[in-house]
């Protein structure tokens, strides 16, 4: 286990900022903390990375209280920043000493890094005279400089075009492969399903969903399939009712029936099929209704 | 306390703002200016008695004469060296009348009286003409000169006259040695040197609110406080900066007692040159409390701002209650001791400047200094207080500047 929450609360004045939240992320995962704006996602990092404490509850990062586990945590925050005015090396070399790497590491890790994502020759570059797609990619070495065990990113493609979007997503899973922990937080569902083993799903500081990804879309399938065939025979038995869809139907299933079956008897009907899948649900789709509860 | 980030963040600091083109112009400004005041005395210094001369004959108002209605007759007749700048007449009437079509400067009319009662009437054509005549070298010596007129030996009338002609200045200071310097070396020195530290705690302080309110601007400060904590950052912040501070004042220092050196040797004076010792140790100690203090504090009030600009009004309460010294300069200068001068060298954010303005003018109680320092050792460890859960707030705030109410809410809450 590298990360273990327990009932943790913040309170912001009046306002409950995270409410009785509990989770834990495996170590080697890349966990998705997701949730509409101003759910608590930002406040529950800030208190793993002992930023803010919290008002009840108990954090566990790396088998230590979160002050003492600062040096083997990154963080990409969802508010970009970095000294506009100072050199890229020495930047990246300065926030790696700030986490305890000393410098002839942190240099040659900034080094190692910088090649990686394709700044070497920005090296002794000002941070401000880089673009704006490499600014977020500097970013990005910025919060894994030390050679963190846990890496949370808050948003790392906000703004991206669809090539640096590509080269992140391969980072990411690079890390994981390494055998780091990865907690990523983005609206961007499609990148979720893409690279999130596990998920937590928080509105209002309350845990809605939590769990491996493959399950919580077995859970929310709806009993449907999806057909493009020449012809859909009236009253197949087990269908409930048809919709189109784009060129395709939608048959609803009664309780109880099975895909296969229905396609059997689709095929024995002599129909004619060009497509047959069982109807998948997006996560975005999931998100939106459990978070509006519809 | 993490001693090692400490030392890295004080380190970044003063190497980043060591190398800014504003600390380097403002560090070289002094031994600039004291090396051209070196060569302009080392040209000047033998016409120097001859320039005084004349700036004194134009302090004394020129060439209009001043005239004398002589109701007493020990004025009359006006002896001949005096002749040029004063006038007989016989009635007040006709000096009034040449007083308005301004051939005279004043008028003095000395009453038949004047040996018993010392009254003079004085006419001038501007409220302070009186100030003028009273104040006047020249006045004072026409006087004395005429009352002893064939009374006494002609040397002791003239030294009467002018009874200081010229003053050897030697200051025995507190150490034992012996300091030869006048006007130049007890005053003026000094006292921009004094006036210069002052500015140093400002333009230190100044960078750390500047470092602070950018590291929060540009939104570097959630990643520096994910990996150290609030109080690290702004210590490390304080001594990297109070460092570069510290600096300017030694190379300001130095080269104030590396010139005043050279500037007495090429005035062929004798002596040890140069600054007391213990305005030297003093003001060091001053600065390293005065800076700290406020560095604190605007460390902690600069983080509630969300822009720099932002920062720096806020900041700008401080700078107010610094200058108020300043304001009293003129006052001061003529009486360091005075009871609001002490006053103000009790209070703590006016301790450091009041009392780098006093103690160069000359013998300070000891009590006021140790008080002083007292005072701001006391204070600083509140300010740091007050000052860390400021700057604790403040960083985590963005977008908008929290109200008074809600920092005094947030200040006694839990951060």
């Amino acid at each position: 286990m590298i990360l273990q929450v327990e009932n943790l609360t913040k309170r912001f004045g009046e306002i409950v900022a995270v409410d009785g939240l509990s989770f834990e992320v495996d170590q080697g995962e890349i966990f998705g903390l997701l949730g509409p704006n101003g759910a608590g996602k930002t406040t529950t990092i800030r208190m793993v990375l002992d930023i803010l404490p919290p008002d009840e509850g108990r954090i566990t990062v790396l088998g230590q209280r979160p002050g003492d586990a600062q040096h083997r945590v990154g963080y990409l925050p969802e508010e970009r920043g970095l000294y506009r005015n100072r050199k890229v090396l020495e930047m990246l070399a300065y926030l790696a000493e700030l986490k305890g790497t000393d410098r002839d590491t942190a240099q040659r890790r900034a080094n190692a890094l910088l090649g990686q994502m394709g700044l070497e020759d920005r090296a002794e570059s000002k941070v401000r005279d880089l673009s704006r797609g490499m600014q977020q990619r500097l970013q990005l070495i910025a919060s894994v400089v030390h050679d963190p065990d846990l890496i949370f990113l808050d948003e790392p493609f906000q703004g991206l075009d669809p090539v640096n979007v590509e080269r992140i997503k391969g980072f990411i899973a690079d890390l994981a492969q390494e055998g780091k922990t990865v907690v990523l937080s983005t609206h961007q569902m499609n990148l979720v399903e893409a690279l999130c083993d596990r998920i937590l799903l928080i509105n209002r500081g309350r845990s809605v969903l939590y769990g491996p990804l493959t399950e919580i879309k077995h859970q929310f399938a709806p009993h449907a399939v999806r057909v493009q065939s020449s012809a859909i025979p009236a009253g197949l038995p087990g269908v409930i009712s048809v919709e189109q869809d784009n060129g395709a139907h939608i048959l609803h299933l009664a309780e109880g029936v099975s895909p296969q079956s229905v396609l059997r008897t689709l095929v024995d009907s002599g129909a004619e099929i060009q497509m047959f899948e069982v109807s998948p649900v997006p996560l975005e789709d999931i998100f939106v209704q459990v978070v509006t509860g519809s | 306390m993490n001693w090692r980030k400490v030392w890295t963040i004080a380190r970044t600091e003063y190497l980043t703002n060591v190398r800014r083109t504003g600390f380097i112009v403002m560090t070289a400004i002094i031994p600039v200016i004291g090396l051209i005041v070196l060569i302009f005395m080392a040209f000047l210094a033998p016409q120097a008695s001859k320039v005084g001369e004349w700036l004194e004959s134009q302090l004394e108002g020129g060439e209009k004469p001043i005239g004398i209605v002589d109701g007493s007759g020990l004025f009359t007749p006006i002896l001949p060296e005096y002749q040029e700048s004063f006038v007989l007449y016989e009635s007040p009437e006709a000096a009034e009348a040449d007083l308005r079509a301004d051939k005279l400067r004043a008028v003095m009319v000395i009453g038949e009286d004047y040996l018993e009662s010392g009254r003079v009437t004085a006419l001038t054509r501007e409220s302070f003409g009186e100030a003028v005549i009273a104040d006047s070298t020249r006045v004072r010596g026409f006087m004395v000169v005429h009352l002893l007129d064939g009374r006494v030996e002609p040397s002791l009338q003239r030294r009467a006259a002018v009874p200081l002609a010229r003053i050897e200045s030697r200051v025995i200071s507190g150490t034992g040695s012996e300091r030869t310097g006048g006007f130049l070396f007890t005053f003026i020195i000094p006292y921009f040197l004094s006036l210069f530290l002052v500015m140093t705690i400002f333009a230190s302080s100044g960078y750390l609110l500047q470092s602070v309110a950018e590291e929060k601007e540009n939104r570097v400060v959630e990643i520096i406080i994910s990996s150290v904590r609030p109080t690290e950052l702004m210590a490390g912040k304080v001594i990297g900066l109070g460092a570069l501070g510290l600096t300017q004042v030694l190379v300001w220092l130095l080269s104030a007692w590396g010139f005043g050196g050279g500037a007495i040797s090429l005035l062929a004076m004798t002596g040890v040159a140069g600054l007391p010792i213990h305005i030297f140790v003093l003001g060091i100690v001053y600065y390293l409390l005065g800076y700290t203090l406020y560095a604190v504090l605007m460390a902690g009030v600069g983080a509630l701002g969300t822009t720099m600009r932002e920062s720096q009004q806020l900041a700008g309460i401080f700078s107010v209650v610094a200058v108020i010294p300043y304001m009293l300069a003129s006052f001061v200068m003529m009486n360091p001791n005075a009871t609001i001068a002490r006053v103000f060298s009790f209070f703590p954010l006016t301790a450091p400047t009041m009392m780098m303005l006093r103690v160069p003018l000359g013998d300070v109680p000891w009590v006021d200094i140790v008080g002083s320092i007292l005072v701001l050792l006391l204070s600083i460890p509140a300010a740091l207080w007050l000052g860390a859960k400021l700057f604790q707030i403040g960083l985590l705030i963005y977008g908008k500047r929290p109200t008074l109410r809600e920092v005094w809410q947030m200040l006694r809450a839990r951060v």
